[in-house]
């Protein structure tokens, strides 16, 4: 397993929780179980740093919140993890529900062991990605985030493409000071050609 | 005439028989109509049969007659039995066929009844004006009474009309029978022309011809009358036995529809009982890999293995606990009556349909009072009842909002040693129309509901010799169904006390 984070068990049958807890941790998993969802809601709102890699292991029939209702909850509560549903009768319609949801696999409760953990390792190392991609993300902000709000002025009209000349006119400014600008922006964020401002910018989600 | 009249004749012993075997059946179908007043055909027989008694003694009356005048008040006496005989075997065609035109049946019994009467104001008879002379003939080995040349009324043709359309009557109501198609039709149809409208057509042309003197014989209907009595015997025995076996078949058909209303509960359930057994099967097999997993370790941790086989051997249990529930649902069972507790049955069935409520979004609510006493009742059967009433109402409230989905179960004692069910559902309630179909059998509201989970729950019901039937929610729109069981005590009373009149009666 390379994929790290803990596995969320979430079923409201205390014999198969126990069961299905025991095999992952057996098989070198971090595991916690949950009897519902609330309990799952409640334990994951009060983390800080808030929790931001792990899949959760639901069953999809429950009392309270149902598995796809808590996959809801989790969403809007800007918790990002990846599903993996259980149940005890494969009903079609929930399945195709779960999915669109954007639920890593939909397997029944007594899938193979193999089935289980290639899921789970699935949806952990879509955890693990979507958390580097995020921290990505977070740290290319921070490298924007020190030039001014004139240089990203400056820097929307350079990734649109448009010449100094352009610039200047459209601001309102002397072609010298675009320059200036230019060269301001890209000292900090360490890039040498317009092609790696460009690229950069996208990754950073700005001027999308 | 001393020679006819001294020794028994074969003549009067043969229709003394002939009257001895239709007064036999008279008596038999009579007691026969009386047990069951719907059926008049039977009632039709005993008329026709004692009718016919009546015609055989007065017809040995006419054959040994010594004069004219003997031999007219016969004749003359003779018209009453053969008009009850005549109306008996038409109304018994009309039952048997029932394709009969009426118009028909009302016209020969008024002109019948014109010639009955008409034939006490005329003298000697309604069809002859006088006799020319007696004359001998012989007959089955001896010397009988024949009547001369007759002068007949005009009015005879009035009788023989009436015996025309009788036999036009028949024809008619048979061959409607016949076009209905199918063997039974056809039989029954063969069986009214042939057993009644043949011998009657026989007997009419031979007894003009006796009148209009071609026939040196005596006037006989008799014989005719005989079969036909005989037919018409078979015939109704026929329908005993028929219903008999009908009543077996529906008997069977009953337990199997039964049955089938177990079976479809089931499938409904079907969905719901895999949930029950995926969850101790499942994690017998995630305790089973766990297991595996430990044991490849250099130092496996025993205690966590005894734990976990432990865990594997309650598992099993409860699964097999789901089966053997499944297994006597679908058993097919006669009635088993013991003590049982409702509180328990009641929870059977809500652990039944837990998952499936669950997944329905469901809240089902159980009211059991204190101190109820324990009931008289087949534990699967009241089971099936329960399950089936719960199912109802968790299908009726299908379209209600999810805060507002519950059933309530309320079970409390009432006067006179009974338990009374109550499973109210908070449902959108139906229209009264509905209300007064939902015990027929085969009517259903759902799409693929067969319409027979409450007829046969009030079948079960009532072999409990309770009550099963439905009413408004109080206070709400859903509707709440009841059924009453005695408690054990009681019951058993009950049913003591139903031996005792058994016997008395």
């Amino acid at each position: 397993m390379n994929a790290s984070g803990v596995v969320y068990v979430v079923d409201d049958d205390p014999s198969f929780r126990t069961a299905v807890t025991r095999m992952l941790a057996a098989a070198g998993l971090s595991v916690q179980g949950y009897g519902s969802g609330d309990e799952l809601l409640a334990e994951l709102a009060g983390e800080e740093p808030p929790v931001d890699s792990g899949c959760v292991l639901a069953d999809l029939c429950m009392p309270g919140l149902d598995g796809l209702q808590l996959q809801q909850a989790c969403t809007d509560a800007g918790l990002e993890l990846p599903f993996v549903f259980l149940t005890g009768r494969g009903d079609v319609p929930s399945a195709v529900s779960a999915m669109q949801h954007g639920a890593v696999d939909f397997l029944d409760k007594c899938a193979p062991q193999q089935a289980l953990l290639t899921s789970l390792e699935r949806a952990l190392e879509r955890s693990a990605h979507a958390r580097a991609s995020r921290a990505q993300r977070a740290q290319l902000q921070r490298r924007f985030g020190a030039l001014t709000a004139r240089e990203l002025e400056v820097l929307e009209q350079v990734v649109r493409g448009r010449m100094n000349k352009q610039i200047a006119a459209t601001l309102d400014i002397h072609e010298r000071t675009v320059k200036l600008h230019r060269s301001a922006i890209t000292t900090k964020l360490r890039v040498r050609s317009v092609a790696e401002l460009t690229t950069l910018a996208r990754e950073a989600g700005l001027f999308v | 005439m001393g020679s006819i009249t001294d020794v028994m004749s074969l003549v009067t012993t043969l229709w003394s028989m002939a009257a001895a075997a239709a007064l036999t059946l008279a008596v038999l179908y009579g007691v026969v109509w009386t047990v069951d007043r719907r059926n008049l055909a039977n009632l039709t027989l005993c008329v026709v049969a004692i009718a016919m008694a009546f015609v055989a003694r007065a017809e040995v009356g006419m054959m040994h007659s010594a004069t004219i005048a003997e031999y007219g008040d016969w004749a003359r006496l003779c018209y009453l039995p053969v008009s009850f005989a005549l109306i008996g075997q038409v109304l018994f065609v009309h039952l048997f066929l029932g394709t009969g035109r009426r118009d028909l049946l009302w016209t020969i019994i008024g002109l019948r009844l014109v010639v009955l009467i008409g034939n006490f104001v005329t003298y000697p008879t309604f069809a002859w004006r006088a006799i020319v002379g007696l004359r001998h003939a012989r007959f089955l080995g001896e010397q009988v009474s024949v009547a001369g040349p007759v002068v007949l009324r005009s009015w005879h043709w009035l009788s023989v009309a009436s015996c025309v359309l009788i036999i036009v009557f028949i024809a008619d109501a048979a061959l409607r029978r016949w076009r209905q198609g199918g063997a039974e039709e056809r039989r029954k149809a063969l069986v009214a022309a042939g057993g009644v409208g043949l011998p009657l057509a026989a007997t009419m042309v031979y007894a003009q011809s006796v009148l209009l003197g071609s026939l040196p014989l005596p006037l006989l209907v008799t014989p005719a009358f005989l079969i036909t009595i005989m037919v018409m015997a078979v015939e109704l025995s026929r329908g005993f036995l028929l219903y008999r076996q009908t009543r077996q078949e529906l008997e069977e058909l009953r337990s199997e529809l039964a049955r089938a209303g177990r079976v479809t509960a089931l499938g409904q359930l079907a969905s719901a009982l895999a949930h029950e057994l995926s969850q101790p099967l499942g994690a017998i097999l995630r305790n089973a890999e766990a297991a595996e997993l430990h044991l490849n370790r250099p130092s496996p941790d025993l205690a966590e293995l005894r734990e976990i086989i432990a865990d594997i051997r309650k598992d099993d249990r409860r699964a097999g606990d789901v089966i053997e529930q499944m297994r006597a649902l679908i058993k097919r069972r006669t009635l088993q009556m013991n003590p049982l507790s409702l509180n328990e049955l009641v929870q059977d069935v809500i652990s039944l349909v837990h998952s499936d409520a669950m997944a329905r979004h469901v809240a089902i609510d159980c009211i059991v009072a204190a101190g109820l006493p324990l009931v008289s009742g087949d534990r699967v059967h009241l089971s099936q009842v329960l399950l089936n009433l719960v199912i109802n109402g968790m299908d009726a409230i299908q379209s209600s909002p999810g805060s507002a989905r519950r059933i309530v179960i309320e079970v409390r004692p009432r006067e006179q040693g009974r338990v009374e069910v109550a499973v109210t559902d908070s449902g959108p309630g139906v229209p009264p129309e509905v209300i007064a179909k939902v015990f027929d059998p085969f009517y259903t509201t759902k799409s693929g509901g067969l319409g027979m989970g409450l007829p046969i729950s009030r079948t079960i019901i009532e072999a409990h010799g309770g009550r099963l039937w439905v009413e408004r929610a109080p206070g709400g729109r859903g509707l709440t169904f009841r059924f009453t069981l005695f408690q054990a005590a009681a019951a058993f009373q009950t049913q003591h006390a139903l031996q005792a009149q058994g016997a008395v009666s």
